[in-house]
């Protein structure tokens, strides 16, 4: 078969340039997240200091630290991540397991999809509206509901996904052998998706650290330190948003530590996650 | 040509009896529906016990629908439906109100793809023994030991039966399922073409096993291998579109076969 020198030329062509295309977007897109890492490590270090982590939120030009803040962040983040995996694990396990094809199913799936995209602001309002409004007060609670509701759309959804990926003879596998099915989820293949289950999960949890809409309808802000989930509650990224916004040098420079925080936990806890959920050896 | 002369009129269908005594599961007028697809018509198959029955067919033929009647996987599945009757021990494993997890804890069934469970080998073994038993430590290891032993695959992974079943080769998880079978001592194994994803060697181990396997147990093998039908197996039965067209001892199907449709198969001149 004679292909014309001109028409491999031509694909050639054609390749060079579109690896290249690539590249050039590849490192468009890693540049941009070079320099955002770049600013936050230089001007949140500067904020680095003991007082960070022993002392509250301050009034401008006194000293002070962001414990209450890091502490109401991990309260409401810890809290939110364990309603939101509950359900959305329980949710995505029967979307994926006895849903089927039913219309129901299709619905709830489809629900679940707009709540995924829903914007944060709106799920603030709404529970200020069912939680806020009724108690007569902004709560930890509330804030954790908040952020609950952000993250179970993304577990449910990854959840669904990861146990559809497992072959069906590993189910039916596991009932040939006797096993009720609910048995066979439970021992079987929530144990061969954890990995992906984990994955969800984390997502979820970088999803809510940041979240700072839903917040402010919900825990509000404290200026001080408190374990009370039934108050008002100070989050990091409500005190970033706040402290970000005055004209205070030190209090810019605190929000900029609080910005790192964020950022670094996130790192980190996808890091030592990862390292846990490693896929066994093939 | 008289091999291909068919103007002697074969008969269309040949269910040759055996003997009732020696019946561990028979099928009888069994039809079974996919919504409304017929995918069985009618099908009539004894199975002796402690003896290899093969089921040979082309593909799409009933022959794994009929294997998943016969431990009732097809009730996972709305929508799927079997009528006619599966007499097991003289019980009809079809009426309602049949424990499925007792029958399936009697019916072991290995399937066409390895699938070990993403745990140790030892869990593997131990998972379905769990289901129904409470062991002591060593007695559940001598189990695990005994079902690995009898699945030809005891000395190769006997130094690391805490490691992952996933790390075996696809041949040796093969017979991990066939172990892990075995392990809750049921009576009758129904290998669904468990050699069709293995390579020649790992095949030809797995042989082995269901070899020395059956003696103690009533096998029922689907397999699109008639070299390994012929092999293993003590009756075979041929199906075709959903029917059965022609059951009997192995010997006398691979050398004689009655129907012409069964002898065209054989032969190689379609399927």
């Amino acid at each position: 078969m004679a292909v014309s020198k001109r028409r491999i030329a031509g694909r050639r062509l054609g390749n060079v340039v579109f690896v290249a295309f690539c590249g050039v977007v590849t490192a468009v897109a890693l540049t941009a997240l070079a320099l955002i890492l770049y600013s936050l490590v230089t001007q949140g270090l500067g904020g680095f200091n003991l007082d960070l982590f022993t002392k509250s939120t301050p009034a401008a030009g006194t000293p002070g630290g962001l414990i209450n803040a890091i502490v109401g962040s991990i309260m409401m983040s810890v809290m939110g991540m364990v309603i939101a995996l509950t359900i959305g694990i329980l949710a995505g396990t029967w979307l994926a397991e006895y849903a089927g094809e039913s219309r129901f199913g299709a619905v709830v799936r489809f629900l679940n999809d707009v709540l995924l995209s829903a914007p944060s602001i709106l799920i603030g309002l709404f529970v200020y509206e069912i939680l806020v409004f009724p108690f007569k007060t902004f709560s930890g609670l509330a804030g954790s509901v908040a952020l609950a509701m952000l993250a179970a759309p993304v577990i449910t959804r990854t959840t669904e996904d990861v146990l559809k990926l497992q072959p069906i003879a590993l189910r039916e596998s596991g009932v040939a052998l006797g096993s009720p099915v609910w048995h066979v989820i439970r021992n079987i293949l929530w144990r061969g998706s954890a990995s992906g289950i984990l994955t969800g999960g984390l997502l979820a949890f970088a999803r809510i650290s940041g979240e700072t809409a839903p917040l402010l309808f919900t825990a509000l802000n404290n200026q001080f330190f408190s374990w009370d989930m039934t108050h008002p509650m100070a989050s990091l990224p409500v005190v970033i948003f706040q402290d970000a916004l005055t004209p205070y040098p030190d209090l810019n420079r605190l929000a900029w530590a609080g910005a790192l925080l964020i950022a670094g936990t996130v790192l980190a806890v996808t890091l030592v996650a990862r390292a846990f959920s490693k896929e066994p050896k093939r | 040509m008289t091999l291909l002369d068919t103007t002697h009129q074969a008969p269309d269908v040949s269910v040759a009896p055996i003997d009732t005594g020696s019946v561990k599961l028979d099928v009888q007028n069994l039809d079974f529906f996919y919504g409304k697809g017929h995918a069985l018509k009618s099908v009539s198959i004894p199975f002796e016990a402690n003896a290899v029955t093969a089921l040979i067919g082309p593909s799409g033929c009933g022959k794994s629908t009929l294997l998943r009647t016969l431990n009732r996987m097809y009730a996972l599945y709305p929508g799927q439906k079997a009528t006619g009757k599966i007499m097991l021990d003289g019980e009809d494993i079809l009426r309602p109100g049949v424990n499925l997890s007792m029958l399936r804890a009697k019916i072991g069934m290995v399937f066409q793809k390895p699938t070990p469970f993403p745990m140790s080998i030892f869990d593997n073994v131990a998972f379905g023994v769990r289901l129904y038993e409470t062991l002591s430590k060593a007695d559940m290891a001598d189990r695990v030991e005994e079902s690995l032993r009898r699945a030809a695959l005891w000395d190769e992974v006997k130094d690391k039966l805490l490691t992952s079943g996933l790390g075996l080769s696809g041949g040796q998880q093969q017979r991990l399922c066939v172990a892990r079978c075995i392990a809750v001592k049921p009576e009758i194994l129904l290998l669904d073409e468990p050699t069709s994803a293995l390579d020649p060697i790992s095949s030809a181990k797995l042989e082995e096993t269901v070899t020395q396997l059956k003696n103690d147990y009533t096998i029922i093998i689907v397999t699109h291998n008639l070299g390994q039908a012929a092999r293993l197996s003590k009756y075979t039965g041929f199906m075709y579109l959903g029917e059965l067209v022609e059951f009997g001892d192995t010997a006398g199907m691979f050398t004689k076969p009655v129907t012409t449709r069964a002898s065209d198969y054989i032969t190689g001149r379609f399927g």
